[in-house]
């Protein structure tokens, strides 16, 4: 799927081949996107606010499951996990007697945020350890293992007991603080998932273009290929969990703030299947995928509490909401196995054939 | 189009006394390092040399060439792909005050050493490890070929001849004597006189042996200034060489226009990859023979075939505006206002598209000679709104003598004499011309010369008249020019040129020349037609076999039909067969720039020929064909004969 250039587009160095924007009508697009996601939305969309800020959080969850899973190859069913230490680290840390001109002057959180990203990261690793023997069905089973030993072992039995005040863990929104702003609206939460989204996007799509992510890409599509060819799989296996288990816990943090308090509740095993369901749907290998999948999934529910709602419903929105998962999971697997990043491509490329069909 | 502000950007004055190296050493002191001369894809990316690196090379390659005994006068051949080290050979031969002389890059080894002896070529600078090995095979009998030079170093490992050096050899020989004589290059650049012989081209003569016409630096350079003072170019243009420089073609966009003007010279990857690398250049000016044109035609004929209803009624309604449109402009009648609105949708909605998928969208300026085109390729570029036009010129008269001016193009004529140029009509209809691009004559040839040359004038060998208008139309060569039934002369390049528009006919022969009625031999397009066939699911194993399928027959029926459509009766194809192989240079029957040589092909197939006239509607054939590696097959074969009611 590479990219169709107009006729006129040539490169003289590697640098500008593999630039990002490279012609007016694609910079130009993106522009049109900022205005929206800038603008358009914190200002003039503020009753769906909450539904973009959900959009957001699902679409920086799957990217990390994305890389791991789309990128790496490496199957994992388990990324609630991660999600949840990010979300506990930034708490407890956060709740750490920092000096108070540290907090005043608003770099606690931004670091704490950092920190709770490498934890979670770190977990992850250890977590992808076996990866470098085992792979597939057996490797979902440690990842499973992940989820259960983290989410219903150490973090329900243990750590959400500190403090002594039952499950639920709580922090202040005038402690998330970058510098002088404080995210405490939701128009705030907004631009901070927006902007950390940005970020991770960055950050990722920077790590498939170069080294690592060729390197993730030889070993997804044949590890004995990579292997003879002289890449350290078990190196690079573990370099895509940390990333992977960063971005997670960045994201868990994220979580954590913008509703400030976080139980168990939030990181279930179906929040994992979550995960790896909007990048089945969005495509697996393709990071438009996952916010394309992350867009229906937040749709889909939208949609079916309206319908819920119209028709006098009993309210429960949470059995059909699993029930439409499941059922759009299956829809996808047998009708669009590549996922709408694909469909997408493909009517882009209608166009750019245009008149022809090849 | 860009406007007249630039046109004020700085014009060199062509003198008789410049020559090209003169010119060059002009250039590359002008734009220095501050511009790119030439980009060359490789590994993916346009790697570019600024004028700077053009000149350094240049000159080490020549220094490194008079170092290893290089005479002024010396002829230097170049054989090889477009790439920048062949024009680095060739300029770099033409600053140490050597001649060069370019071969087509498929040439078989007969015609390379016909070439080599004829000219007395004392180096030859070969791409790699092919060029090296033809070189190999004819040195014992090319006396005075004194050195190889190549440049690739693929497979070259093992080549220990003493006769051979590499480029990069060549260079650090002239890096050597740079640094005991400064000046040397210099010198020797300056030297020259415009009327000094610079090139040597081979004509593909569809008749005889190629003969060598000998053009000075002057003929060279007012050729290009004349050009330009037609169509301005600027520096700032890019332009894709991927035709043979042994095609004068070639020489006078990369070297005379290319170097007066300083545009960006391109150069593909592979020769395989040209077609989308023009793509991703957009070249502004380009120049091909009609083949290249034909070519993008029947691209464009064949996706439509397959594309979508929608898609496919969109093109057909865009298709129809465009040529309402350019045949209004051809009649330079003026365009209704809803015609302008309807045209902009076209362009908008298809034509865009379109020119972008053939890398034609920055086009300003297409050229096509070399051969006649046919009138339908004509209204369909146009009506996709390029700007192609037709040149005429031999490479006798430096390549161009007339050429269309934007805005007054008429697809049936070749054009206006370019300036300093002028063209007459003899009693018998010959085309002559006289400008300061003319010739010296052919080398060692006089007798042809004196034929040719008539006191200043060329005889160009071409039937044609001058029209109401004042351009020029060219029938066909004098010999080749028919008598019909009826007694009227006819062309056979025009009922050819009309069969090709069909993108199921590659080639063809049309033949009719004092005979009761006219008939063709058909060369079908064996990717177009072969996927014709799947689709009809028609097997088949080869190219002689799926030629002489009923079916394909019924096909290449209904375009013979198409072509005859609105011509007089005598001069409608009769009867065809369609011929068992493609028409190839390499057997003789076309020349290297793929014009049909009529008089071998009529000697070669004077089986089919008797068939034609006959009653019988079955030729068998029975026939050895070599092939490039020495391979002898066998063909035994009967072709049909089809008859049109």
């Amino acid at each position: 799927m590479s990219t169709f250039l107009p006729c006129g587009t040539y490169h003289e160095t590697y640098a500008q081949d593999h630039a990002f924007w490279q012609t007016r009508f694609i910079r130009g697009k993106m522009i049109l996107l900022a205005l929206v996601a800038f603008i358009a939305v914190p200002f003039f969309l503020t009753d769906y606010l909450s539904e973009f800020i959900l959009f957001i959080y699902w679409s920086l969850g799957a990217l990390g499951v994305q890389l791991l899973i789309g990128y790496c190859g490496q199957l994992t069913l388990g990324h609630a996990a991660f999600l949840a230490v990010g979300a506990y680290a930034s708490f407890l840390i956060m709740a750490m007697p920092w000096p108070q001109f540290m907090l005043d002057m608003g770099v606690v959180y931004p670091l704490v945020l950092l920190i709770s990203g490498v934890i979670a990261g770190i977990w992850c690793v250890i977590f992808g350890l076996p990866s470098a023997r085992v792979k597939g069905f057996y490797l979902i089973l440690t990842t499973m293992a992940a989820q259960f030993i983290t989410v219903d072992f150490f973090i329900a039995k243990y750590i959400s007991q500190i403090g002594g005040r039952q499950q639920d863990l709580t922090l202040s929104s005038d402690l998330v603080k970058f510098g002088p702003w404080t995210v405490d609206t939701k128009r705030d939460i907004y631009y901070f998932g927006l902007i950390l989204t940005i970020l991770m996007g960055f950050m990722v799509v920077n790590y498939i273009r170069s080294k690592p992510g060729r390197a993730w890409v030889a070993i997804r599509d044949n590890d004995i290929a990579a292997e003879s060819m002289g890449i350290n799989i078990t190196l690079y296996k573990l370099q895509a969990f940390f990333v992977s288990g960063f971005i997670g816990g960045v994201t868990g943090a994220f979580w954590g703030a913008s509703r400030n308090i976080i139980s168990v509740e939030d990181f279930t095993f179906g929040k994992s299947l979550w995960l790896v369901g909007i990048i089945l749907i969005g495509g697996v290998g393709s990071i438009h995928g996952v916010f394309f999948g992350a867009a229906f999934m937040v749709f889909m529910i939208w949609a079916l509490q309206e319908i819920v709602g119209m028709v006098g419903g009993t309210g429960n929105i949470i059995y059909y909401k699993e029930i439409a998962f499941g059922l759009a999971i299956c829809g996808f697997l047998l009708f669009e196995p590549n996922g709408l990043a694909y469909r997408w491509w493909q009517s882009k490329n209608y166009f750019n054939l245009w008149p022809f069909s090849y | 189009m860009r406007q007249d502000d630039k046109s004020s950007q700085r014009r060199i004055e062509i003198t008789r006394e410049l020559t090209i190296p003169k010119l060059f050493l002009e250039q590359t002191r002008h734009y220095g390092r501050e511009k790119v001369a030439m980009r060359e894809k490789e590994f993916g990316i346009w790697r570019p040399i600024t004028w700077r690196d053009y000149y350094e090379r240049v000159k080490y390659i020549a220094l490194g060439m008079v170092k290893l005994g290089l005479e002024p006068g010396d002829k230097v051949s170049m054989i090889g792909d477009n790439r920048p080290e062949g024009l680095w050979g060739e300029m770099g031969a033409l600053c140490a005050g050597g001649v060069g002389v370019w071969l087509f890059q498929d040439s078989l080894m007969e015609e390379v050493k016909y070439i080599i002896n004829h000219s007395d070529t004392t180096f030859l600078v070969g791409e790699g490890q092919e060029e090296v090995d033809k070189a190999i095979a004819i040195i014992d009998d090319c006396p005075r070929l004194k050195k190889v030079i190549w440049d690739d170093p693929k497979g070259m490992r093992n080549y220990d001849q003493d006769y051979l050096i590499s480029l990069q050899e060549v260079m650090e020989l002239g890096r050597r004597l740079d640094a005991e004589q400064p000046d040397l290059f210099e010198k020797l650049a300056t030297q020259g006189h415009g009327d000094d012989v610079a090139l040597l081209f081979y004509t593909s003569g569809t008749t005889s042996l190629p003969k060598g016409v000998l053009l000075s630096h002057w003929n060279m350079l007012s050729m290009g200034k004349n050009l330009m003072a037609v169509d301005p170019r600027y520096d700032t243009d890019d332009y894709v060489s991927y035709l043979p420089f042994a095609w004068i073609g070639e020489q006078m966009m990369s070297i005379s226009c290319g170097l007066q003007r300083g545009y960006t010279l391109n150069f593909p990857e592979e020769p395989e990859t040209a077609q989308e690398n023009i793509r991703e250049i957009g070249p502004h000016v380009m120049f091909a023979p009609p083949r290249m044109y034909e070519q993008m035609t029947r691209t464009v004929q064949v996706k439509y075939l397959d594309s979508g209803w929608i898609k496919r009624k969109c093109y057909e309604m865009a298709a129809k505006i465009g040529y309402h449109n350019a045949d209004l402009k051809f009649k330079k009648k003026p365009i209704p206002w809803h015609w302008r609105a309807l045209g902009w949708l076209a362009e908008m909605g298809v034509h865009k598209k379109l020119k972008d998928h053939l890398g034609l969208s920055r086009v300003c300026h297409a050229y096509t000679g070399g051969a006649a085109m046919g009138p339908d390729h004509f209204r369909f570029f146009h009506a996709m709104g390029v700007n192609l036009k037709q040149i005429y010129g031999q490479t006798e008269i430096g390549g161009i003598s007339i050429v269309h001016r934007d805005g007054d193009i008429k697809f049936d004529t070749v054009g206006l004499p370019i300036p300093e140029t002028e063209v007459t009509i003899t009693e018998e209809g010959e085309i002559m011309a006289k400008s300061p691009s003319v010739f010296l004559g052919y080398y060692k040839n006089p007798e042809a010369t004196e034929e040719t040359l008539q006191d200043g004038w060329l005889a160009s060998g071409d039937r044609g008249f001058i029209d109401d208008d004042g351009h020029l139309v060219v029938f066909d060569r004098s010999k080749d020019v028919m008598t019909l039934s009826d007694g009227r002369p006819f062309s056979p390049q025009y009922l050819e040129t009309r069969l090709k528009f069909s993108p199921y006919i590659r080639d063809s022969w049309v033949i009719g020349d004092k005979r009761p009625y006219v008939t063709a031999v058909v060369c079908i397009d064996y990717s177009v037609v072969g996927n014709w066939a799947d689709e009809k699911k028609l097997t088949y194993t080869s190219y002689p076999e799926l030629s002489q399928k009923t079916e394909v027959y019924d096909l290449v029926e209904r375009q013979v039909a198409q072509a005859n459509k609105d011509l007089p009766e005598s001069a409608r194809i009769a009867k065809f067969v369609n011929l068992y192989k493609e028409f190839d240079a390499d057997d003789d029957e076309l020349t290297r720039t793929r014009k049909l040589r009529r008089a071998f092909v009529s000697e070669r197939y004077k089986d089919i020929l008797e068939a034609l006239y006959g009653e019988r509607d079955m030729v068998h054939i029975d026939t050895t064909i070599t092939y490039e590696d020495g391979r002898k097959s066998h063909i035994k074969t009967d072709l049909k004969i089809r008859k049109l009611l």
